[in-house]
């Protein structure tokens, strides 16, 4: 076995046996099953305001999150929202019960909510109220405490909330009626938001992969393990090893998304009637398999492009500290399109999506976005990719170079003009 | 090919600063061979380069009979251990130690069954799938001497192998040095500590201010520099002896533990001082020419200065 795949298997098995491999890959699917189904589940509901008072005897943190959650307005445009009044009164829980329960008969307010000690091992909280038959008040209160817990808990398991939450960030799925003027407005709408989720999901798992390279390089170098590994085999080799290892458990992450999702597409209709929806409630998750395959490509491409550049990064400094004022630096080209959110996706065939499509430090995230807006020509679509892939050839020869002397070297933060002489000489 | 290491005018600057000069030492094949000097001569530096991690600015090295910059595959038959050590922290030991062999060429299988062998010669059995992280600083570096020597290098190069361990891991560290060179393997190390270089090795280089002090055969370097001074001591007290020795007619004599320690005036032949002072009233028990120790040898030719540290420069691959 050549000594990049040994390499390479290192990096991949490390990084699939771990909890957050694990966490993120089933939470992400679970998310996106809750934001369709559920809708479809609850229907529009009645909407008003409810006055809850919530129990916390939960740990620190969590009471918070949840009295904040709920107490955030609504979308304008949401017809069956619900909007809360929130009281939160200490624990312990029996001691305040009865005098809840009157104060719910006596119709001062609609219910409570109880948050025990133990929450984040139960992960059940009571609910009581006048009445139960508002699935929409039910599923709001569900859905704080969940993201409360969920926040809690993965702190606990030392995952970096920011990181995780920015990866799990919900994404708001609008619907659209069918009038007879037509379908438009709503098509333009979703498309608007499949165009937003692709371009957010390629952000982001560019940017957590990126940096999950060059934590790894940076481990290497500040442990001096480098020194050892060079002394077996080309600090190149690593470097590509390193970077296909990572891609690879990127990509085994994607298509197990994938896989589930093609699966809720072709059984819709008996995932539906098993939960006893009527069978077209899901077919509004439709998308063409030829996007999955170009944001796939895009993807792969965008993240070999800055995983390179990550790589020279993390080989240039000596901590992480100093890698992140580097970071925004580099990733402010993948930024971009996210700025130009409602141009690309309003006019995804007008000039500034053309252009940050064919740039290929920007293309990776902006193309999926037009292509999920509208019919993007061919060519466009080929010279893009092949733009990246020649950026990419450039990029790693450039990185290599960097890192075959970053990552040996230690001691004061290099210069641009050192650099520049480390380029000159690898 | 009787030389396992040779370092042939080998300098090395790191913008202006010599870290290495002109540096030229050989070693035999199976031997012990120690690089010594005080923090800062250049050791890290000269070894680095013999394992190509930075380029050398002049000079050749032959490793193995190849040179490392052209033909890394000889790299496969050394065995490095730097001297700041790491490993992967959250790696368990063993995946740990059979990524390293694997990297030098290993099976994975034989590296497994190795890799068992030396966690349990090395005491570590219980912690053979523990995380590196949940292991001391001394077992870790238990853990990373093994991934040094798992795949059976002809060349051990080692440097400051026993920084930071306590005096038992010394002790282990020191019979597996011994066991290699039996098996007629070759070991190189460096260290600052003479004392520990005079115990293990039969040859040695002293390096200060990045250039080589001396070198050559532990013993040869020490008949060369044999002090002129003569230990003497008597049974018991004796007036006439003190009267002989204070006369100062063979040199310099003054009180020394129980006995006297004379420092012979050139051309003096210790044989008559012997006789003199056997003939005495009291039995003569010890006549003994001063063995001087690498520390005094080095000191006496670089002077104090050059034995204090220097200022580690930045290290580069440039």
């Amino acid at each position: 076995m050549s000594e990049w795949m040994i390499v390479l298997k290192r990096e991949f098995r490390e990084r699939v046996y771990s909890k957050g491999f694990l966490i993120s890959t089933l939470l992400f699917p679970l998310f996106m099953a809750a934001v369709m189904i559920l809708p479809a589940v609850l229907g529009a509901g009645a909407g008003g305001q409810r006055t809850l008072v919530v129990v916390d005897e939960a740990p620190a943190g969590v009471g918070d999150y949840v009295v904040s959650a709920l107490g955030r307005p609504p979308k304008a445009d949401d017809e069956g929202a619900y909007t809360y009044k929130v009281e939160r009164v200490p624990g312990p829980f029996a001691a305040a019960r009865a005098r809840l329960n009157e104060r719910v008969l006596s119709e001062e307010i609609d219910g409570y909510v109880h948050l025990p000690p133990d929450l984040l091992q139960a992960s059940a909280v009571d609910y009581r109220a006048r009445n139960l038959s508002s699935f929409r008040v039910e599923r709001d209160i569900g859905r704080a405490v969940s993201q409360a817990t969920q926040a809690a808990r993965l702190r606990q398991e030392g995952l970096d909330l920011t990181e995780v939450s920015t990866l799990l960030r919900p994404v708001e799925v609008n619907g659209a009626k069918i009038t007879e003027r037509g379908e438009e407005a709503g098509s333009a709408q979703a498309s608007f938001f499949l165009g937003y989720i692709l371009g957010f999901l390629i952000y982001l798992l560019v940017f957590f992969y990126g940096v999950n390279v060059m934590r790894s390089v940076l481990e290497e170098k500040t442990n001096r393990i480098a020194e050892v590994i060079v002394s077996s085999m080309k600090a190149s080799h690593l470097m590509f090893g390193k970077i296909l290892g990572v891609g690879a458990v990127a990509l085994l992450q994607v298509g197990i998304w994938t896989l589930l999702g093609v699966i809720t597409r072709t059984q819709s209709g008996g995932i539906a009637g098993m939960m006893g929806l009527p069978p077209d409630a899901l077919s509004s998750f439709s998308v063409s398999p030829w996007l999955v395959a170009a944001a796939i490509a895009f993807f792969l491409l965008g993240f070999f492009l800055y995983a390179a550049l990550f790589a020279a990064m993390g080989a240039a400094v000596n901590s992480e500290q100093e890698a992140q004022q580097w970071q925004t630096l580099v990733f402010i080209p993948l930024i971009v399109p996210m700025l130009f959110l409602g141009p690309i996706t309003n006019e995804p065939l007008g000039t500034t999506a053309m252009v940050l499509g064919l740039v290929p430090f920007s293309a990776p995230v902006t193309m999926p976005m037009r292509m999920a807006a509208a019919t993007v020509p061919t060519w466009q679509i080929l010279v893009s990719l092949a733009g990246i892939a020649v950026t990419v050839l450039v990029t790693a020869w450039l990185a290599g170079k960097i890192y075959r002397v970053g990552i040996l070297s230690t001691g004061t933060k290099p210069s641009l003009r050192e650099l520049g002489r480390w380029l000159r000489a690898a | 090919m009787n030389h396992a290491l040779l370092l042939d005018g080998v300098s090395k600057s790191y913008s202006g600063h010599a870290a290495v000069s002109d540096l030229s030492l050989a070693v035999p094949q199976g031997t012990i061979y120690g690089i010594l000097g005080p923090n800062g001569a250049g050791k890290s530096t000269t070894l680095r380069m013999v394992m190509n991690i930075i380029l050398r600015d002049t000079g050749t090295i032959s490793l193995l009979g190849a040179d490392p910059e052209r033909d890394r595959s000889v790299l496969r038959r050394v065995g490095f251990l730097p001297e700041e050590r790491g490993l992967y922290r959250k790696m368990k030991v063993l995946d740990v130690i059979v990524f390293f062999a694997q990297l030098k060429g290993m099976q994975a299988a034989d590296a497994r069954r190795e890799g068992e062998r030396w966690i349990e010669r090395m005491g570590l059995g219980d912690w053979r799938v523990s995380k590196v992280e949940t292991l001391s600083k001394g077992m870790q570096q238990k853990v990373q001497f093994i991934t040094t020597v798992l795949h059976s290098p002809d060349l051990l190069i080692l440097d400051e192998p026993q920084s930071g361990l306590d005096p038992v891991n010394q002790e282990v560290l020191r019979d597996t040095i011994l066991d290699w060179k039996r098996q007629g393997r070759t070991v190189v190390f460096s260290t600052h500590n003479m004392e520990a270089a005079e115990q293990l090795c039969e040859h040695v280089c002293i390096i200060a201010e990045g250039r080589k002090v001396l070198d050559g055969r532990l013993r040869d370097i020490r008949r060369a520099n044999m002090a002129s001074a003569y230990l003497v001591e008597f049974e018991e007290h004796s007036d006439a002896a003190d009267r002989l020795l204070r006369a100062g007619a063979f040199g310099h004599a003054e009180p020394h533990g129980d006995g006297w320690r004379i420092d012979l005036n050139p051309g003096t032949d210790p044989r008559a001082l012997l006789r003199e002072a056997n003939a005495l009233d009291v039995p003569l028990i010890r006549f003994e020419r001063e063995q001087p120790s690498l520390h005094d040898i080095f000191v006496s030719r670089v002077g104090g200065a050059a034995a204090t540290p220097h200022r580690r420069p930045e290290a580069s691959h440039v």
